[in-house]
């Protein structure tokens, strides 16, 4: 089953990617039109969407999902659309770039687990510390809110925001277990903190009047062939959302890193608030992007995640998700209306983003470090740093947030190596 | 002066700080939103469009792309890859306006195409 949906998602995300329907990475979406309305070189287009992805995947993607045994989406959406715009034109470039997709989703499980069963069977199994990436994640993902707050409304708004989602998160962890009738009732403290957090954000946000002042541009409007297109292609996006929805809720593919790790640790109530935020981020990028060039994203909005995240039987997921993404489409227009009207959402939606990827940053690189050093005490650190700061002035760096796991596989694959030829001796046999 | 508008999608607090610090009283920086720089760029409004984001071409350029079209727009480092001093001074010369990268360059990118621009 996990292979079938895997194989669906692969093939039929690099079908959507040879039609320029959806591509995913959306530095590619304003690129599509270029080249399906003649201005652009198929091979330009190939050659961007490879620049474009492939750092990512084996930069960030992979390593992320290594450390967590859950394959995070951007391995295999940034790979099928490389595969979907190196393909050919025509009915013949559908049947290729389905095939070579359906391939590549199998080849990503495959061999996601080969290299844990590899790993596992090394002299020195680092696995259990590996996992240890995860821990900062998993305490510290209710912060952003707060950095998000900060970034738009400046830092002493961002600590009052801090404080109270610290506030809630102490009085829950001591107050909030509860019977009803016989069910007893738990509350995360993570995760009310960060739902407070959340709503302190979104009510900071509305409050942000429109400028009458500013050039607004009705982007519907300029736009609308664009617009039309989109939804022409509702019935295949709706499939796509679909069955990521579908491989959501079976646990093979996560859209995020922090859900991701979240998800690793059976925490699925905090993914799903999490995936939701991250949701909220993306609308105004995914909308204003889709209306302006007439592609959309396979995983839309992303909102299909958290319908795989609370949904735990694949089948319902797969109709529910199908429809949260014909919604989303459908409501296009009524969303960048939104959009212009609350102008706080659409920075609160950029902060969003910008706020989640600088917690992941510290956090996966502390998690990172403190893998490596429960793996090898002293020495991780010295390696893992030293790769951080090196990476910095690389004229080829890695993704920031990707130094942490990559760090840390690397230290455990080195000290295999290191045993081996008897320079090291695992400090845990015990 | 050279009028630079800073649009898309991340940190554009830090992408602007940079700029200042680096053009001093030769620029005026000023941050919009993506849709609105673009335009302003379109209506002659300002010279030059900065943007970041984690991909350097999608929230970064997505609408300066849409607006103004892909010859004048320039995406100069993405994510594990920057492009060289030359390449970026090429792009200038070749009448680009807008350029796309990703915050974590931001650094290293800026000052290459200031240094070229206020000429």
């Amino acid at each position: 089953m996990t292979y079938i949906i895997i194989a669906l998602i692969g093939a039929f995300a690099s079908i959507l990617a040879n039609k320029g329907v959806a591509v995913f990475n959306d530095g590619l979406r304003p690129i599509v039109p270029e080249y399906l309305e003649g201005r652009m070189s198929k091979k330009a287009l190939a050659a961007t969407s490879f620049a474009l992805g492939f750092g990512l995947v084996i930069g960030f993607g992979i390593p992320v999902s290594v450390a967590a045994n859950i394959i995070l989406i951007h391995s295999i959406l940034l790979g099928t659309d490389i595969i979907g715009t190196w393909s050919p034109d025509g009915k013949k470039g559908m049947i290729i770039s389905g095939v070579i997709g359906a391939i590549y989703g199998v080849g990503l499980v495959v061999g996601l687990k080969f290299v844990v069963d590899l790993f596992s069977m090394l002299p020195v199994n680092f696995l259990p510390q590996l996992a240890m990436v995860s821990i900062p994640i998993v305490a510290a993902f209710a912060a952003f809110p707060a950095l998000v707050v900060a970034y738009q409304y400046g830092v002493k708004n961002g600590i009052i925001t801090l404080t109270i989602s610290f506030l809630v998160r102490q009085i829950v962890q001591y107050y909030g277990k509860f019977k009803i009738g016989s069910a007893e009732v738990a509350l995360n403290p993570e995760g009310m903190a960060l739902l407070v957090g959340m709503i302190i954000m979104i009510i900071y946000a509305v409050r942000e009047k429109a400028d009458p002042n500013a050039q607004s541009v009705d982007l519907v409007s300029l736009f609308s062939d664009r617009v039309k297109r989109i939804k022409k292609n509702v019935p295949y996006l709706a499939i796509m959302g679909g069955l990521i929805a579908a491989g959501t809720s079976m646990l093979i593919i996560a859209g995020d890193p922090i859900s991701l790790n979240l998800l690793s640790k059976g925490k699925s109530a905090e993914a799903a608030l999490t995936a939701l935020a991250r949701g909220i981020g993306f609308v105004p990028l995914v909308a204003t992007t889709a209306i302006a060039t007439g592609v959309y994203g396979p995983a839309g909005m992303t909102f299909v995640f958290v319908v795989g995240i609370l949904i735990k039987n694949p089948i319902l997921a797969f109709s529910v998700g199908a429809i949260v993404i014909t919604l989303e489409v459908l409501l296009l227009d009524v969303i960048a209306k939104f959009l212009d009207k609350f102008p706080g959402m659409k920075n609160c939606g950029d902060n969003i983003r910008t706020a989640m990827s600088k917690i992941l940053e510290v956090a996966l690189l502390i998690g990172g470090m403190m893998a490596a050093n429960a793996m090898a005490p002293g020495l991780g650190l010295f390696i893992v740093i030293g790769m951080y700061t090196l990476n910095k002035v690389s004229k080829k760096p890695i993704v920031d947030m990707a130094v942490g796991p990559v760090g840390a596989i690397f230290v455990g694959v080195l000290i295999n190596i290191l045993y081996v030829v008897g320079l090291y001796l695992p400090t845990v046999i015990k | 002066m050279i009028r630079i508008v800073v649009g898309g999608q991340m940190d554009k607090d830090r992408v602007a700080e940079i700029i200042k610090k680096l053009g001093g009283d030769k620029v005026s920086v000023k941050i919009q939103t993506d849709i609105q720089a673009a335009m302003a760029i379109k209506t002659n409004q300002a010279d030059y469009y900065f943007g970041a984001c984690n991909t350097g071409g999608g929230g970064a350029l997505a609408m300066a792309i849409a607006l103004l079209g892909m010859p004048l727009c320039a995406t100069v480092s993405m994510p594990g890859n920057i492009r060289s001093e030359s390449e970026i001074i090429k792009e200038i010369e070749n009448g680009k306006k807008a350029f796309g990268f990703t915050p974590q360059h931001a650094e290293q990118v800026i000052p290459i195409i200031l240094n070229k621009i206020i000429k």
